[in-house]
């Protein structure tokens, strides 16, 4: 098995937020634990407002306020020791940027300059990383780059609007590859382009992380894409991750209520019958429920469910689960 | 080509029929308005004392007539009017009779465009800069001690503050000359002494303009600095390990800069409009003080002659705005 990469420990990050006096406090990111590997895609799967987002910029230690660090820690594996990326000063973590870690944001669409061509972003990108190199080697690299990744070289010299929403997110993710860095988080880069748009950005992120052999971690809620890219797949609810284990064995035997909900949401082919989506509605991060945070919408809730948060189970190896029902055996 | 049919003719079109509507409603406008100006004019001179015989009245009404431009139809008057235009004939003024109100316009003009020009570009450049400064680096100290200025400055009338600036270095520290647009008695010439005095005249009235101006500049700069601030490309950016330097200048100002070169242009347009204000407390030959006389004295040539340059100059402003934009924001093509 390959080494950790990437670690939290205990990760809390909270939206603290002050509106005319009174305090409201999202609990985003609540106690997340993982261990992400090198060389591998590490899915991270939940519906929409589960903290997903949250918990990568925690995880990229992009910590603006109003989102805060309650507490926890990250490290990075970089060359052989692991550093506490919150103990880093600013310019410490900045130069891990994009050289060790790139950034994928949601919503990539809109991430990128609207009034200078692409070639210029890579340029600065590029001139902000490495030193020495003249304007025109800083624009052949971003050309060489570009074609590896069978990207059509004339996209360098378009303006952001004059492309497509699929290509704009293949440039921003060729743009995250350009340092080649051991690791690479992509926020929903599939969510909102059509399928066959999709495929090719999956493709895209798959070429990457074989020929780079590096880690990726990708988050979205289309389980139809995380059965296609991912290695292993950790299941958020409510800001912590609930359930996690390799692909196989998430979509073989989902351990947790709210993963089989997921799974079972998903159109599967030729079947015509009404798929099952999650009942209830997503639970308050504000106030969230005592006990497990599923137990409001879970067909199976015991008496202790509601007042007791499971600790994690191992009932089958590798494969983790945070419910009571296999607390029991 | 495309970028002439697409983008420039109907841009050429709007211009002349905006300057077309904007004489057409300035020939219109005083002839729906009760006064008569023939009347009004006659009643002036007699309040000033002076008796006029019933046949002095008909000669002067006919003179009066012709001054305007008021014989003959409707019609005959519009068409009349537009013929003048095009000859650059304004017809003559009736307070400084017999000068016509090209000559007295084009006076008037190099002291106003010299002004206003610069003040409104320097205090365009400057509160750009420190307002695109301040909005960046918004929770520095110095950001916020200069927004506090802004905020004391701006709600202050102008005339208070111009009335002010005069007392201060005018009076009580007499560095600068209270009145006048060059030392009286100076002939207009190109020559190092003409110049001096004339910059040192333009000093306090350029300053106040220049303040004000800046000031209103820097908070609408500082405010959309702060939004662009917040778009994702910038964030993006960020998290990218861009240089701050190049986040600034090619991610923040640049895109902040789009609304500033549409309001500068409109701002230069204000220029032939004259800043009457400036004019009357620093006693500034220009346009501003030429027209307030005007509507003083009802000098009715002379108010549509400047209105007439004011809207050409604004229309003109637009259109080379619109022509120039494009190379601004890419995405804004010549379509
Ligand atoms: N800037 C913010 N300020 C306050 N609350 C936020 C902010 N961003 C996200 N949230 C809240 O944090 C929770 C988690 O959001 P997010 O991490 O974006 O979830 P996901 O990516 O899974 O959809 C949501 O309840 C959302 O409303
Ligand atoms: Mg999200």
């Amino acid at each position: 098995m390959n080494g950790t990469i990437l670690r939290a420990e205990q990760l809390q990050a909270f939206y603290v937020l002050d509106m005319f006096g009174t305090r409201r406090v999202v609990k985003a990111v609540n106690g997340v634990n993982l261990e992400i590997r090198e060389n591998e895609v590490y899915g991270i799967a939940g519906e929409s407002g589960c903290g997903k987002t949250t918990l990568l910029k925690a995880l990229y230690g992009a910590m603006d306020p109003p989102l805060r660090l309650i507490g926890g820690r990250v490290f990075y594996r970089v060359n052989g020791q692991d550093v506490d990326i919150f103990s880093l000063r600013p310019n410490e973590l900045k130069q891990l940027r994009w050289e060790y870690i790139s950034y994928v944001p949601q919503g990539s669409m809109s991430v990128l300059n609207p009034v200078i061509k692409i070639k210029e972003t890579y340029r600065d990108f590029l001139e902000s990383h490495v030193r020495g190199k003249t304007r025109d080697e800083i624009f052949e690299m971003a050309k060489e780059h570009i074609a590896a990744l069978g990207l059509p070289p004339t996209v360098l010299e378009a303006y952001p609007h004059q492309l497509s929403g699929g290509m704009r997110q293949r440039v921003t993710i060729a743009l995250a590859a350009l340092l080649k860095p051991r690791i690479m988080i992509a926020d929903e880069p599939t969510t909102a382009l059509d399928v066959v748009v999709q495929r090719g950005v999956i493709q895209l992120l798959k070429g990457i992380q074989e020929s780079l052999g590096n880690t990726i971690i990708l988050v979205t809620h289309d389980m139809g894409v995380q059965a296609n890219v991912a290695d292993r797949i950790g299941i958020m609810y409510a800001g912590r991750i609930v359930e996690e284990a390799s692909v196989e064995e998430i979509f073989g035997n989902p351990l947790h209520p709210y993963t089989w909900y997921l799974i079972n949401s998903l159109p599967r082919f030729g079947d015509k019958g009404m798929r099952e989506s999650v009942p209830g509605s997503p639970p308050s991060l504000i106030t969230p429920p005592s006990g497990c945070p599923f137990h409001p919408r879970c067909p199976h809730t015991r008496p202790i469910c509601r007042e007791q948060m499971p600790s994690f189970f191992e009932p089958v190896a590798h494969h983790k689960v945070a419910c009571w029902l296999m607390g029991e055996g | 080509m495309a970028f002439i049919r697409r983008y420039l003719i109907p841009r050429l079109i709007q211009y002349v029929l905006v300057i077309f509507l904007g004489v057409t409603a300035v020939f219109i406008i005083p002839r729906l308005t009760p006064t008569d100006p023939i009347a009004h004019t006659i009643a002036q001179i007699r309040s000033q004392g002076a008796y006029l015989d019933p046949a002095t009245v008909d000669q002067f009404i006919q003179d009066l007539k012709e001054l305007y431009g008021l014989e003959g139809s409707m019609w005959d008057q519009y068409v009349a009017l537009w013929r003048r235009l095009f000859r650059g004939d304004f017809g003559v003024s009736f307070f400084q009779f017999p000068t016509p109100v090209s000559v007295l316009v084009g006076r008037a003009l190099p002291w106003t465009v010299g002004l206003l020009l610069t003040t409104t570009v320097m205090s365009w450049v400057l509160g750009n800069i420190i307002g695109g400064l301040a909005g960046y680096f918004s929770r520095k100290r110095w950001a916020q001690a200069l927004d506090f200025t802004a905020m004391v400055i701006r709600p202050l009338p102008y005339y208070i503050f111009a009335f002010t600036l005069l007392l201060l270095l005018g009076y009580v520290v007499r560095l600068f000359p209270i009145a006048g647009g060059a030392e009286i008695g100076r002939r207009p010439e190109f020559s190092w002494p003409y110049i001096k005095s004339v910059l040192w005249h333009s000093f306090l009235p350029a300053l106040s303009l220049t303040i004000l101006g800046g000031t209103m500049w820097f908070q609408t700069m500082k405010l959309i600095v702060q939004n662009v601030n917040a778009e994702s490309f910038v964030q993006y950016a960020k998290l990218g390990g861009v240089k701050e330097s190049i986040i600034v200048s090619k991610y923040v100002i640049r895109n902040a800069m789009l609304p500033q070169v549409t309001a500068l242009g409109l701002a230069l347009g204000q220029i032939f409009s004259g800043a009457l204000i400036t004019e009357i407390v620093f006693s500034y030959p220009g346009l501003g003080t030429l027209l307030y006389n005007a509507v003083i004295t009802g000098d009715y040539n002379l108010i549509m002659g400047i209105t007439i340059l004011s809207i050409v100059a604004i229309t003109t402003a637009i259109l080379a705005l619109d022509l120039l934009y494009p190379l601004f924001d890419p995405r804004v093509r010549y379509r």
